[in-house]
């Protein structure tokens, strides 16, 4: 069953990167995106990685012609190493949906962020 | 079993057969134009490596055109049981090493004109490429909607040697006409001289076996290029050989693709798959000059890798001097069947599967 630990104060969450805090022997990364608070695990599904360290951005969408249309702008973190790219909300890794980064369900209360872990 | 050679060199005695099949200013320049070397030589910008004992075998020596049908009958077609054996023409590749494209496509015509009236009469076995000269894209896409139909034409042919990178979208009327008359594109090793300046990365090497042996880097950047720019998702169904460029390297350039686009997907948000995914659905390497390493087993391990059994076509490279005598061809023995007839069955269409069965 999960348990709820208080990761960081809501102000401490910037909008272009993430937070990185230390739940017992856990890095996460702490993700501000216009629907709320999202964790990740900092650890990158790929190699290990400090994913969360990565800079959050957007992505060109799939198309059909050789065009670049930026979309989801902020909704994205690259893993710091090899820049993987993973969905912040799902944890998806856009290549290849089956892998993912472990992702945590998050709570605010007041101005408290806790993670469920 | 059922063979299928995909690399069998229709050779001419002198390049002079093709002026029945040439007309104006371009049959002018052919006959009484400079040329790289005596009358009867093809007129291409040679390349600076030669070869120290020529590239043909020494056995094959013909001195009359007919000759060239005669010893290639009884010292490849009959002497190996081969049931079909895909022409690829010799020195008109090498028209895509000349400045003037129009000259270039001229000669490419006369060839395509020539080989459909001389070779492919000769003898049931013989299927046909028809050459283009991609310096002109426009030009060449004309040409393969000119003959491209003809029942017994089952791929066009370019030069390996190229101004750029071939997935660049200045070649996409070549695979648009490809595509619409339903023939695979297939590159084979050659053209390194002329206006193609870049046959080898960092510079020209200086002796012919060294440069042989790495010719296969322009097809690695074709490889690449031809997935990067989306041309397999624009025709799904188009096929690419590449033929006589070396096989082993494929997997590790496909790992070292898939790995980036993992990346950096987002540079080419027209892909849809990993590049290793469109390799094994529209590309196919021919096998020969096939890699000879020691131990058998590491070769094996690498054609494994790039799904050899089905990517893999047997090609002898006919009468050239690193040739592969199909009896000797060493291959998974459980692929022999796929990889000597079947697997280019799938690719060239054009030929009936029935003739394969019966061969049978």
């Amino acid at each position: 069953m999960a348990s709820k630990h208080f990761a960081c104060k809501a102000l401490e969450v910037p909008s272009d990167a993430a937070k990185i805090v230390t739940i017992g022997k856990l890095s996460l990364g702490l993700f501000k995106l216009n629907d709320g608070f999202h964790a990740l695990l900092n650890v990158c599904p790929h190699r290990g990685a400090a994913l969360c360290e990565g800079p959050v951005c957007g992505t060109t969408g799939q198309t059909d012609k050789t065009e670049f249309i930026y979309e989801r702008a902020g909704e994205l973190v690259r893993c710091a190493w090899h820049g993987w790219e993973f969905d912040i909300r799902t944890g998806e890794f856009l290549v290849d949906r089956s892998l993912r980064a472990r992702s945590f369900p998050v709570s605010l209360e007041g101005e408290d962020i806790y993670v469920h872990i | 079993m059922f063979i299928l050679d995909t690399d069998c060199h229709n050779y001419w005695c002198s390049a002079t057969v093709l002026e029945p099949y040439m007309e104006g200013l371009f049959k002018d320049m052919f006959i009484r134009g400079e040329k790289t070397g005596p009358r009867g030589a093809f007129p291409h910008g040679h390349r600076p490596w030669f070869h120290p004992e020529g590239f043909a075998r020494h056995d094959v020596n013909p001195v009359e055109e007919d000759d060239n049908y005669l010893i290639m009958k009884e010292k490849h077609l009959d002497k190996y049981a081969i049931d079909i054996a895909i022409l690829t023409g010799d020195e008109p590749i090498e028209a895509s090493t000349l400045a003037n494209p129009y000259y270039a496509n001229a000669l490419c015509k006369a060839y395509n004109d020539y080989m459909i009236d001389y070779w492919l009469p000769k003898d049931s076995r013989f299927w046909g490429s028809m050459v283009v000269a991609p310096q002109d894209p426009k030009l060449a896409a004309e040409e393969i909607r000119r003959i491209g139909s003809h029942p017994h034409i089952v791929q066009v042919l370019v030069s390996h040697g190229a101004q750029r990178p071939y997935g660049d979208p200045f070649y996409h009327p070549i695979f648009e006409a490809c595509a619409e008359m339903g023939l695979p594109f297939a590159m084979h090793l050659g053209g390194q001289g002329g206006v193609n300046s870049t046959p080898i990365g960092a510079g020209p090497s200086t002796f012919f076996w060294e440069t042989h042996a790495i010719l296969p880097q322009s097809a690695m950047t074709h490889m690449a290029s031809l997935i990067a720019q989306g041309v397999f998702e624009k025709w799904p169904d188009l096929k690419v050989v590449i033929i006589e460029c070396g096989v082993a390297w494929v997997p590790s350039v496909l790992w070292r693709l898939d790995s980036n686009y993992r990346a950096l997907r987002k540079e080419t948000p027209w892909l849809k798959r990993l590049p290793s995914e469109y390799f094994k659905s529209n590309i196919r390497m021919s096998t020969q000059p096939l890699e000879q390493p020691q131990n058998i087993q590491h070769l094996w391990a690498t054609l494994e890798a790039m799904d050899g059994e089905n990517t893999l076509l047997f090609a002898s490279d006919y009468p050239h001097w690193d040739y592969d005598d199909v009896t000797k061809l060493h291959i998974p023995p459980a692929w022999r069947e796929k990889v000597l007839g079947l697997n280019a069955l799938d690719i060239y269409k054009r030929i009936p599967r029935p003739a394969a069965m019966a061969a049978k």
